[in-house]
């Protein structure tokens, strides 16, 4: 409310100051003219010939032009000063130019405001953000001083172990990937180390689980067999090959030596529904197991990818001569479980790149080994 | 709060701006002196708002509101202060914020201290004004809005690009801006005469501080800009012929030319014809270069096509502005009467030659600048017009327009004696074949021609001096009588002979620099020493310094000269890890006014650092003479005959520095 | 002399000025114009030895030797053509493997590019304009540099 009002204040303000000279008694303006910029011209060429540099005779015709010039803006000025404009023409167009101010004043700012502005969303400056509740406070200063201490000590692996989640969180993912590395580097290989770098890579990659990515979740799953997020993301790197069965496998075996607390379980249960296109097996997640996995990172990455990917497809939309990113477009899509959106980013992928008949048939291969002809 | 306030605020300017761009026009028609006194408190009112828009989004920027989508994606709190706010601008829609905001305070300007002009002028050139504003204001809105909102807004922004983070390219924008912007006020004017079909002397001379004013922020811009490159860049240059570097040289080149035949303009009433043509021009080409730096089709023809909206929005005012100029002047130009007479052979020839060169000179950058986006639009060959194209153009028009200068301002009125001029500049003349004799004596190589632009730049700059010490009698007279006589010139004499010996220092320094500076290119090892012009560079070693969000490698190296220490440098590689990437620190070590100038290469893996090591004879003088021509600009501003007109208000006495340009 | 005489004076004048900048123009323009060419257009368009060209393309990766330090060689790649460079010189901040490059220079006999000016100046992207036109001609353009291209996008030039 505070905003409307001082919006509407804001704008009488605007037509005072504009209406305001039509509100006077039309008088005189102050105003200069010719007359005196040609009276002052008389006295410098006074002034050049004294300094030599104008010729006596020269001097004299320029005095003669300039007097021309001063004799006719002076009878300008007086047959101007004789003719005002008439009183009630004053008057008519004192009403139309201070409706006119009205009008355009009030309506055109806010018309284009309705239109444009965002009336609800508050300012959030940084003192603001500092009255907010603690665990917001200051997240920026924290990661602020983290990597201030390790730019003085890059050799401090607990200090990357700390802060390669909140890149994560932050969707910092590059800057995740290059803080997993150091961790793993200094800390020494353990699988939960190889598997937060693969999750990492995943999510550099835009959701992608790229070779480097799934060389990395088999090192964690060497060290470790039953490390469940490598497991997990070793059965999306099948499924986004194409090879459904092997992935399912892979998430059938996990759910069946699964603890049954594990907070991954819907996640799970949830791939394993979309590759084999069966509701999940069980009765469905609980309420207590949906939220767990509403609060897993997981969950926030995939929004996160959501975003990303549409991107992706703006940009590819716009200009579609990249092959490559229809591909990752394509399998995004399906890896997000949208088979209908995959389908009509294959279809205009095949339009953009209707000339290069190589290329389409990569595009139409990915289909078939994402199982999404027909 | 604060940024949707800003955004109001620019959306009531927009409403101001179509109000002041119409009512006090049609009051000029219907002389209506009721509606043509709207134009001032709208004027002002309009930077009011105008301001109240930038300043809120400057706080947004200060206080790191990161749910405004401009500031997220272009600043960081963790960035210093100063950096914060100077990347309002370092974005596009911060940097049109800029522009417009101060196309807004020249209206206000105007507005203020427009007192001495005819009323109906006034208002018209006002209106004109607020055209621009409110073609750029729509702009603004509709395609490049800083003030949109992220519902959400994240923790923190992203950085802002290092390579900016840099006070030089901090400040030269606004510099830059203010000369850009300037010169709408000199269109606005010769629009509004097209208007009412009144042009005459006494136009001239109330232009005649705006375009000085806006010629000297330019110059100022210029000079800012390119001394950015030098030191920031890492090459030692001082000026690329980028096309981004030639657009504000080109409204410099027409400003300049304008300024020169304001003056025949005002003292004869001749040239009339041209120097509105100018008026256009120098702001057409302001239009043209901002169109340039800012549509992306410097990045590419392709670029432009794939997010066309600025860009065509942009050519769309571009083609208005100046297609509608130049048609009204079609149309009106013809009906300007004759002006006064002069000889070919007198001050107004000299100026009217001065502004030949100068336009042909820049209608050579143009040329230049544009033939390589025409070509590659129209068959798709990628061309470089480089430094080798501007050399073999631009230098030798130039040449005949320096050695021209000096004989100007000493030749008389309506007809001038040449003669008698070149008497007076046989002093001048002399020293210059001295410094030519001298240089080809103490200079072992370098281009043969080198001797001679010394010549040139040192008969510039002596004529200069010939011209002050002519008027004042210097040694003709007793020494009370000649300071007397000094205090009588006008100042706009000493602006003059200032600004000419800026531009012979600038010279100076551009031939020295370019003929003989000298490079060293090696890889040192800890101890090993360079020698250059007499200075032993020592390599000390290289050791690591934390900066706030980046980290330097820093090289230290010892400068002896004759065995004598005089100084240490230290050059380094700087990596911003947040973005991967690397910029080059130059150090740069003053010797009266040559520089010595070393750049540092990434050190390999047995401790030794590719260097290179520059020579930069006489360097300096390339910005200090911009530098003297600003305070050239500067004191003719100041001449009390360019406030002559102005009504005296009774009781308030305007304090005299309120008046700077009227 | 009449004012008729006067104005003739000047027009004639004011010609004869531009033809000097007309000439010095097309004279300039024959001599001073270098051309952008991929390595793919430097076979095809059969660039001889001793012309002036500007080279542009991808660092080709591993292909970077140096040998005393200062002397380097590398390959600029458009993903069809590879042509070999030789300079020296310290690299721009911006020059790595990998990434884009315009050398400017000339072949010699041996079909080795001898270039005298690495380009330092890009705009705020990584990428010189001209290279990421010939990358996407040749269909090599990874999505990976629009990316990267993208984050400082938008910066105030000079």
């Amino acid at each position: 409310m505070a905003l409307w009002i001082v919006f509407a204040l804001m704008t009488a303000a605007a037509i005072g100051a504009v209406v305001w000279p039509l509100a006077r008694k039309p008088r005189g303006v102050a105003a200069g003219n010719e007359v005196v910029v040609y009276k002052d011209q008389l006295q410098e060429i006074e002034r050049d010939r004294a300094a030599g540099l104008i010729g006596a005779a020269e001097g004299e015709a320029a005095r003669l032009e300039v007097s021309r010039r001063l004799l006719a803006a002076a009878d300008m000025q007086s047959a101007q000063a004789s003719a005002p404009a008439s009183p009630p023409q004053v008057r008519w167009h004192r009403r139309a130019a201070a409706l006119g101010v009205l009008i355009v004043l009030s309506v055109l700012p806010i018309g284009l405001y309705l239109a444009l502005g965002s009336p609800n969303i508050p300012g959030q400056p940084a003192y603001a953000r500092a009255n907010l509740p603690p665990g917001h406070e200051s997240i920026a200063a924290l990661i602020g001083q983290v990597e201030e201490r390790l730019a003085r000590n890059p050799n401090d692996g607990a200090g990357w172990e700390v802060i390669a989640p909140v890149y994560m969180q932050l969707g910092r993912f590059d800057d995740a990937v290059m803080a997993r590395r150091k961790a793993l580097a200094l800390n020494g290989e353990t699988a939960a180390r190889d598997a937060d770098l693969g999750e990492a890579l995943v999510a550099a990659a835009n959701g992608v689980v790229t070779d480097e990515a799934k060389r990395s979740f088999q090192n964690a799953v060497g060290r470790d067999p039953q490390n469940a997020k490598a497991r997990f993301f070793l059965g999306l790197a099948d499924e986004q090959d194409g090879n459904r069965d092997a992935a399912a496998a892979k998430w059938r075996a996990m759910l069946k030596d699964a603890p049954a607390d594990a907070p991954w379980l819907g996640l799970v249960r949830t791939s394993l529904a979309r590759v084999t296109g069966q509701p999940p097996a069980d009765a469905g997640p609980t309420a207590d197991q949906m939220a767990a996995v509403q609060n897993m990172p997981e969950a926030q990455r995939i929004a996160m990818i959501r975003g990303m990917v549409e991107k992706l497809a703006d940009r590819l939309h716009a200009d579609g001569n990249d092959v490559e990113g229809w591909l990752r477009l394509v399998r995004a899509y399906a890896v997000l479980g949208d088979s209908d959106k995959a389908k009509a980013a294959a279809a205009a992928a095949k339009r953009a790149l209707a000339s290069h008949p190589d290329e389409i048939k990569r595009i139409d291969d990915l289909v078939k080994g994402l199982g999404l002809e027909g | 709060m604060i940024p949707e306030l800003g955004h109001y605020a620019l959306m009531l300017a927009l409403g101001i701006a179509l109000i002041q761009s119409s009512m006090p026009i049609i009051g000029a028609r219907t002389r209506d002196p009721l509606l043509m006194s709207i134009a001032t408190p709208a004027a002002l009112a309009h930077f009011a708002f105008v301001a109240i828009a930038f300043a809120a989004l400057a706080e947004c920027y200060v206080f790191s509101d990161f749910s405004v989508l401009n500031v997220f994606e272009n600043s960081n709190s963790q960035m210093p202060l100063i950096y914060r706010l100077t990347s309002v601008w370092g974005n596009h829609e911060g940097s049109m914020m800029l522009w417009v905001s101060i196309l807004a305070l020249f209206g206000a300007l105007v507005a203020l201290f427009g007192n001495n002009l005819p009323a109906t002028l006034k208002a018209n050139a006002l209106g004109v004004q607020a055209w621009i504003a409110a073609a750029f204001e729509l702009f603004i809105l509709t395609t490049s809005n800083p003030f949109l909102r992220i519902p959400n807004a994240p923790f923190e922004g992203r950085d802002l690009n290092p390579i900016l983070q840099d006070p030089g390219l901090a400040f030269h924008p606004p510099m830059l801006y203010l000369g850009y912007v300037g010169f709408s006020i000199t269109f606005s004017f010769a629009i509004a005469a097209l208007l009412e079909g009144r042009i005459d002397a006494a136009w001239a001379r109330w232009v005649r501080p705006w375009v000085l004013g806006a010629w000297m922020c330019l110059t100022l811009g210029i000079a800012g800009g390119s001394y950015w490159a030098y030191y920031e860049l890492g090459w030692g240059g001082f000026w690329f012929w980028d096309p981004v570097e030639n657009a504000s040289l080109m409204p410099w080149l027409a400003g300049t030319a304008l300024l020169h035949s304001a003056l025949v303009m005002e003292k004869r009433e001749a040239l009339k014809v041209w120097t509105i043509l100018l008026a256009i021009l120098a702001f057409s080409l302001s239009l043209i270069g901002t169109f340039l730096v800012r549509s992306g089709v410097l990045t590419s023809v392709h670029a432009f096509a794939v997010d066309p909206r600025r860009g065509v929005f942009i050519l769309a005012i571009l083609v208005i502005f100046i297609g509608g100029a130049l048609s009204l002047y079609a149309w009106r130009a013809p009906l300007l009467k004759q002006g006064g007479l002069f000889a070919p052979i007198s001050r107004e020839g000299a100026l009217v030659f001065n502004n030949l060169f100068l336009v042909c000179a820049c209608a050579t950058v143009v040329v230049g600048t544009l033939y390589p986006l025409a070509l590659q639009a129209l068959n798709g060959d990628k061309i470089s017009v480089g430094p080798p194209f501007f050399n073999a153009t631009f230098g030798p028009l130039f040449i005949p327009l320096m050695i021209a200068m000096p004989f100007g301002p000493l030749m008389g009125w309506k007809r001038g004696d040449l003669l008698g001029a070149a008497q007076r500049l046989l002093v001048a003349a002399l020293l210059a074949a001295v410094a030519v004799a001298t240089s080809f004596a103490i200079s072992h190589g370098g281009p043969v021609l080198a001797p001679f632009g010394i010549g040139v730049a040192v008969f510039v700059m002596a004529g200069a001096v010939t011209d002050i010490v002519e008027r004042t009698m210097v040694l003709r007279l007793p020494l009370h009588a000649t300071l007397r006589r000094a205090r009588g010139l006008p100042r706009s004499a000493w602006g003059t002979a200032f600004a000419h010996f800026g531009i012979g220092a600038t010279l100076f320094g551009i031939v020295a620099v370019t003929a003989w500076g000298s490079e060293r290119i090696a890889e040192v090892k800890p101890r090993q020493s360079l020698e250059i012009a007499g200075y032993q560079v020592t390599f000390d070693g290289v050791f690591n310094r934390a900066g706030p969000n980046y980290h330097d490698v820093v090289g230290h190296f010892t400068v002896r000269r004759s065995g004598q220490i005089i100084g240490v440098m230290e050059p380094s590689r700087r990596t911003f890890p947040d973005r991967e990437m690397a910029t080059t620190e130059a150090a740069l070590m003053s010797r009266g006014v040559s520089q010595l100038y070393l750049s540092l290469g990434d050190a390999t893996k047995d401790g030794s650092v590719p260097v290179r090591l520059f020579f930069k004879p006489d360097v300096l003088m390339i910005w200090l003479g911009a530098l003297l021509m600003f305070c050239g600009g500067a004191l003719s501003l100041s001449d009390r005959r360019l406030r002559v007109g102005a009504p005296r208000p009774a009781r308030a006495k305007v304090k005299p520095a309120l008046q700077p340009a009227e | 002399m009449t004012r008729k005489q006067r104005r003739l004076v000047l027009i004639g004048g004011s010609l004869g000025v531009l033809a000097v900048a007309v000439a010095l123009m097309l004279n300039a323009f024959r001599d001073s114009i270098v051309f952008f060419n991929s390595p793919s257009d430097v076979l095809e368009r059969h660039v001889g030895p001793g012309t002036r060209i500007r080279l542009g393309g991808l660092v080709k990766t591993g292909s970077l030797v140096r040998s005393d330090g200062l002397r380097i060689r590398f390959e600029v790649t458009d993903g069809k053509t590879e042509i070999p460079v030789t300079y020296r010189g310290v690299l721009p901040d911006l020059f790595r493997e990998g990434q884009g490059v315009v050398a400017e220079g000339a072949l010699d006999n041996a079909g080795v590019f001898d270039a005298d000016t690495i380009l330092a100046k890009h705009d705020e992207t990584y990428m010189p304009k001209e290279v990421a036109d010939a990358l996407k001609k040749s269909g090599h353009w990874k999505d990976d540099y629009a990316r990267r291209a993208a984050l400082p996008v938008s910066g105030a030039s000079k």
